[in-house]
């Protein structure tokens, strides 16, 4: 069950540079769900599971929209340790449990980014006297500090999540039912589906694209239907 | 010309992590100051440091569209505006560079692409389309940023013409009802997708979850977030798996 040295030291670079991408640097969108799962799904020789807790996370994060200050949790981690925990187990057996090692990796990622941005306020109120006096040496290096801090806080979301997914890795031998842990991946794609609509019908509100948004979910269901 | 487009391209370069020292106190003003501090540097000596400190000020926007800020004060500046009216342009653009970008970005072009993504893994495309997702929503992501820069430089003070640009008009038209229709597609074939394994009565059971946990969340607006109800469903399905013999 324990996974090769140089794909954990790859999974936690990857987690690492995925988290940094979130709010900091640069936000080309590797933070997306979508993009992390699959990636992580390729280290680990399983991009299937990788595109599977990718669409999951990708539901819960149209809950999340990113304005001012708001908190949230941080799927990106998250999709990464979640699909180091489902690869040890394919179909229903690993979604569940590796989407609940993601939704507790995402929980300990968003807290961890309020912090961080409380510690950046305390070095930022404490620079004032230096910021104000526009010495561009000081301001760049308070800047790269913080970028710094992000890299650092990011790794250790990453560690925490791939440590909780070697926890829970051999729980998929046998520990885990086949029955409880379909139980658990009905939970986990229920909510992310309801996430996904709710957050997305917020976005669209009671206005004309109402009915665009409905005439897409018909189209889905007719395609889905066929597809069948 | 040459060094005006050479420090253009170094604040665009900044302008990547513009976000990097996001606290709450100054928002993303240290990010700003750092992004524009290249495009100050020709200023005289007696109004270079002043200008540097104002650009490092309280500042929060839509981190794609905040080039229009920087360029925009950075150019007052040189145009010789007072402290008092570099700061009133900054705090006029906070708001609009905030809902234009949102609006635009996190509530149009992002969830579009993603939920065009959605569909095509559904539909079995794979990583090709995580791939091209990338590359498609970057190509709009980094034109958005250098446009933003462009513009903010060219307008100076009076940037607020660029915000009535035709074809940020256009796409705030578009973007709404086809990131509408995009995830609408999305939802029924992505559940369809995620259920292929699962035995019959679970997939009902899928949807009795997803419909119980809309309304919840329709219900519990602005308390209950959908990582709070994956959480508590997926304690429920652990002790339901427990309890049941």
């Amino acid at each position: 069950m324990s996974l090769p040295v140089e794909i954990v030291v790859a999974l936690l670079v990857w987690g690492t540079l995925v988290g940094v991408d979130l709010v900091s640097l640069p936000q080309m969108m590797i933070a997306r769900p979508l993009v992390a799962g699959t990636v992580a799904g390729a280290i680990l020789g399983d991009i299937e599971t990788g595109l599977k807790l990718g669409v999951v996370f990708e539901l819960l994060q149209y809950d999340i929209l990113p304005v001012g200050s708001v908190r949230y949790p941080e799927y990106g981690p998250a999709t990464v340790a979640a699909v180091t925990t489902a690869h040890a187990s394919s179909g229903v057996l690993g979604l569940g449990l590796g989407a609940l090692v993601g939704l507790v990796t995402g929980l300990i990622g968003g807290i961890a980014i309020h912090l961080l941005r409380r510690v950046n306020s305390r070095v930022v109120h404490a620079a004032a006297a230096t910021l104000e006096s526009g010495d561009p040496r000081a301001l760049v290096r308070l800047h790269v500090g913080a970028l710094l801090r992000d890299g650092i806080r990011a790794a250790l979301v990453t560690a925490v999540g791939l440590g909780l997914a070697w926890i829970a890795r051999p729980l998929l031998a046998g520990v885990v039912s086949q029955r409880d842990a379909t139980l658990l991946a009905v939970a986990v794609v229920g909510s992310s589906l309801a996430a996904g609509a709710a957050g997305t019908l917020r976005l669209v509100g009671r206005g004309p694209n109402l009915a665009w948004f409905a005439a897409g979910l018909g189209g889905g269901i007719v395609v889905a239907a066929w597809l069948r | 010309m040459a060094a005006v487009r050479f420090a253009l391209a170094r604040a665009l370069l900044r302008l990547f992590s513009v976000q990097g020292s996001y606290n709450y106190e100054r928002m993303m003003g240290v990010g700003v100051g750092v992004a524009e501090e290249p495009l100050l540097r020709d200023l005289a000596d007696g109004r270079y440091r002043p200008a540097v400190a104002r650009g490092a000020h309280f500042f929060n926007a839509h981190p794609y569209l905040v080039g229009l800020a920087v360029g925009a004060a950075a150019r007052a500046e040189h145009d010789g505006a007072g402290p008092d009216q570099v700061e009133r342009l900054r705090d006029a653009l906070c708001g609009p560079l905030g809902s234009l970008g949102d609006r635009l970005v996190w509530a149009g072009w992002l969830p579009f692409l993603s939920g065009l993504t959605l569909v095509a893994i559904a539909l079995g495309a794979g990583w090709v389309a995580v791939a091209a997702f990338l590359i498609v929503y970057n190509v709009g992501h980094v034109a958005l940023r250098w446009w933003a820069l462009q513009a903010g430089w060219a307008h100076g003070a009076q940037v607020g013409v660029a915000l009535h640009h035709p074809v940020l008009q256009k796409a705030g038209t578009l973007l709404g009802p086809a990131m509408a229709c995009a995830v609408g597609a999305a939802l029924p074939l992505t559940a369809t997708y995620l259920v292929a394994p699962f035995p019959a009565w679970a997939r009902l059971s899928v949807v009795v979850t997803a419909a119980l946990g809309y309304v919840a969340l329709r219900w519990r607006a602005g308390r209950l977030t959908g990582l709070q109800l994956a959480l508590a469903l997926a304690a429920g399905a652990l002790a339901a798996g427990w309890l049941w013999p």
